[in-house]
């Protein structure tokens, strides 16, 4: 579960994320949209504790991400939009250090890396170091090393840049899983389309504030009063 | 074309170093401040050189410049192996060097600009060290401005220009050779070659031979000494700078002007060679310089175990063994890390070993304290440039993965233990071979009373905590998260200004160390009573001030983990 309760960041004398609320229940997928410099990645960032908000408070699983940041983040996993890893290690050997910062007993974590690396299909290239990754190979490391913890709740930012269709396809499905299973899912997105695939709500941001927020069934109604297309919706709601 | 791009680039670096915002002005104002102290300390120690060893000791014109054409020999291999190891991060693994090389940009007027870039801003702070302490030294003559101007330009600068030339011909030559026969056996070759030309260099102008013979000959040195320069030395660039001041300082001005020339020319020749080669090769050494790259990207044999594999159970906790194996592989698994570290050990050890090897014969208190504030000085600088050169950096390299501790549910606290300790035991360790070794002489001649030697395990111990203490706190409060190259991390603004802070509180130890140290000096040479109180004092404010700057750098280091990634 997430919740933003009147959060504001400030840079200086400019306001990236005005004074805005907003709830992802238990279970849900929350779909977040903007134009390039709305506040998508600074709200995400406030969220996972790499920005401290300037005012309002930020909940992650029922922790104050300020207060308390050791219990929120263990109960959270960031996939950010760009990939950076520690580029000396191998894919194996970041994941294995991801699971010693969670904590995870070694006996579980052969099991669980195991898993992972079958399941995102990653085998080919684990042990190879990070820095001769593609784009898309470091992505795939960063979503499997994000979930090894079994989190409760899911940030991801831009989830689908370099991913080739296969790639796209898997993320696609464990996201799907993931939120089916219980798990909430704030994904930050430019692609429109993944965003009405996988979404139960949509929130559009703009200038630092919430401008559109509605379920998935409601925006088919939003479509409806334009030209059916969900890119109509998103232009007229960010006009400035 | 060359013009071109070095608009763009000085426009860059214009926007980005000079920022109107308030923080930026304090920062630009009080490195400013700093620089302005460091400066004048560094003339001002020059000057009191160059009169004590002349006025004071009086080890005569020909011996201080065999001293300081030793000094520059020294100055000129370390800019050197700087140069060696930076020009291969900005020549072959820049992105910069990739996204020009995909333009119709000449590879000649590429390679210039890169050169340069390497040069202008690994040299700037050597620059200004060079300048002033020149100015120390001709002040002490009295020599009028436009000599010191004449000298910096016309022979100090090429010098340091000769060695960076040289610096770019062996790199190329490294990777011709890497091609063949593979990096590690190639560096492993180079390493070898320059650990015996030190070697033979010091063999045959060793200092402590010559600290040697001004003991025995003492005060009568002059007569001794003037025909004891080795011939090879005629050959070597520092030699040409220092009998250009020799001469110079005698006043045969036309004497000393040939050898400003003959610099001038070989570095001239040295920069053409260099256009020569690079016109010829640069590019096919680049391409080179991918499949050595391509090489090493094998993935590792997941069947097998290594040392510190991540799979292996551990004593520690997770956390703390999880972050020191990914230090310890993030490290071992860069050249320019541990090549670097193996360099300083070895250079750490020549220092060691040639101090402990000392042999102090005069009973004068003056010059025996002198001595072994010199040695206690020097021994400090080494463990500050330790801590800059590796410690500085650590927070930085963390670089733009940052984010994955920062996301993660561990302690700022624990993130800044794990690199402290790191940084502490290397440092620690190799701080006490240096005291140890340089004590030594000096228990020697107090008959084997071990004094000295337990101050300065005492001492060790509080400049490692301190100089590291200094380094990573400043060194994460200087982190920009984008300088993946840690050697250039270690030359920054940031970096300067740490080491000048560090260089300041070594200051204040010598002073603090003054009181007691001359007190039992004196009780050695001058038989006057020796009460071990003397210590106690000194003994703790010595630990005081430490503390107090380590807390410093503490401090400052847990808030920049702290600050908004």
């Amino acid at each position: 579960m997430i919740k933003l309760i009147n959060v504001t960041k400030k840079f200086g004398n400019f306001t990236a994320v005005d004074n805005l609320s907003l709830t992802v229940p238990k279970g849900e997928f929350f779909g977040f949209l903007g134009p390039n410099g709305a506040g998508k990645t600074t709200t995400i960032k406030m969220i996972v504790g790499l920005f401290a908000p300037t005012a309002g408070t930020v909940i992650v699983n029922d922790f104050n991400i300020v207060k308390q940041p050791m219990e929120a983040k263990q109960s959270i996993a960031y996939i950010p939009d760009i990939p950076f890893l520690y580029e000396k290690l191998t894919g194996r050997e970041f994941l294995y250090f991801i699971g010693g910062l969670f904590r995870i007993p070694k006996s579980t974590l052969h099991s669980r890396v195991a898993e992972l690396i079958e399941h995102f299909e990653i085998g080919g290239w684990i042990d190879k170091r990070t820095e001769d990754y593609s784009q898309g190979m470091k992505q795939r490391i960063t979503i499997a090393a994000a979930l090894i913890h079994h989190p409760k709740t899911i940030v991801i930012d831009e989830p689908m840049i370099g991913l080739d269709p296969r790639s796209a396809k898997i993320v696609r499905e464990t996201l799907h899983a993931q939120s089916q299973n219980g798990i909430s899912i704030l994904m930050s997105t430019h692609s429109l389309h993944v965003a009405e695939e996988l979404c139960d709500r949509i929130g559009i941001i703009n200038n630092g504030r919430l401008v559109f927020c509605d379920t998935h069934e409601q925006l088919q109604l939003d479509k409806a009063r334009y030209d059916g297309k969900f890119e109509s919706v998103f232009l007229e709601v960010t006009k400035q | 074309m060359i013009f071109h791009i070095l608009y763009y680039k000085l426009l860059s670096f214009v926007k980005t170093t000079f920022d109107a915002r308030v923080v930026s002005i304090v920062r630009g104002v009080a490195s400013i401040v700093v620089f302005g102290a460091f400066s004048f300390a560094a003339y001002r120690f020059s000057f009191a050189t160059t009169h004590y060893m002349l006025e004071h000791t009086r080890i005569g014109l020909h011996l201080y410049h065999t001293f300081i054409s030793m000094m520059l020999f020294v100055f000129f291999i370390a800019v050197n192996l700087g140069n060696i190891i930076v020009s291969y991060s900005t020549l072959y693994r820049s992105a910069e060097v990739s996204f020009l090389l995909t333009k119709p940009v000449p590879f000649t007027s590429l390679f210039i600009l890169k050169f340069f870039d390497n040069f202008f801003y690994s040299s700037t702070t050597l620059f200004l060290v060079a300048f002033m302490v020149l100015f120390g030294y001709g002040s002490y003559f009295g020599y009028p401005w436009y000599f010191f101007a004449g000298v910096m330009v016309g022979v100090l600068m090429p010098f340091m220009f000769l060695s960076a030339c040289l610096a770019v011909l062996v790199l190329m030559a490294i990777m011709k050779l890497a091609g063949r026969v593979g990096f590690r056996k190639v560096m492993a070759g180079l390493f070898a070659l320059y650990f015996m030309f030190i070697y033979l260099f010091f063999d045959s102008a060793n200092p402590i031979m010559l600290v040697e013979k001004v003991n025995r000959y003492y005060p009568h040195i002059d007569a001794y000494l003037s025909q004891t320069t080795p011939v090879f030395f005629h050959y070597l660039p520092n030699q040409w700078v220092a009998e250009f001041l020799f001469y110079v300082a005698r006043g045969e001005i036309l004497t000393a002007l040939p050898f400003a020339g003959l610099l001038l020319a070989v570095t001239a020749c040295a920069f053409g060679l260099c256009l020569f080669v690079a016109h010829r090769f640069y590019y096919r050494s680049w391409l080179i310089s991918l499949q050595v790259q391509s090489a090493e990207q094998a993935p590792y044999d997941p069947a097998r175990k290594r040392i510190l594999d991540f799979r292996s159970r551990s004593i520690l906790s997770q956390q703390w063994e999880v972050l020191l194996k990914k230090e310890f592989f993030s490290f071992f698994r860069e050249a320019s890390q541990w090549i670097h570290l193996v360099v300083m050990i070895v250079l750490t050890g020549l220092f060691a070993i040639s101090v402990s090897n000392l042999n102090l014969r005069i009973r004068v208190m003056d010059v025996q304290l002198l001595t072994y504030l010199v040695i206690f000085a020097f021994g400090g600088f080494m463990v500050s440039s330790l801590a800059l050169r590796f410690v500085f950096p650590m927070i930085g390299l963390e670089g733009k993965a940052f984010w994955v501790l920062k996301s993660s549910p561990i302690k700022e606290s624990k993130i800044f233990a794990v690199k402290f300790l790191i940084g502490f035991v290397t440092v620690f360790f190799l701080a006490e071979y240096i005291t140890i070794s340089s004590s030594i002489p000096f228990v020697r001649i107090t008959e084997m009373r071990p004094l000295l030697m337990w101050f300065g395990i005492f001492s060790a111990f509080w400049i490692s905590l301190t100089t590291v203490a200094l380094n990573l706190g400043l060194g994460g409060y200087f982190a920009n998260f984008l300088e993946r190259n840690p050697i250039r991390a270690a030359s920054t603004q940031g970096a300067t200004l740490t080491f000048l802070f560090s260089l300041i509180y070594l200051i204040v130890m010598v002073v603090i160390v003054l009181v007691p140290v001359s007190g039992y000096f004196a009780s050695l040479f001058q038989f006057k009573h020796f009460k071990m109180d003397i210590i106690v004092l000194p003994g703790t404010l010595y630990a005081v001030v430490s503390y107090l700057f380590s807390a410093l750098g503490f401090v400052v280091g847990l808030r920049s983990l702290r600050r908004d990634f």
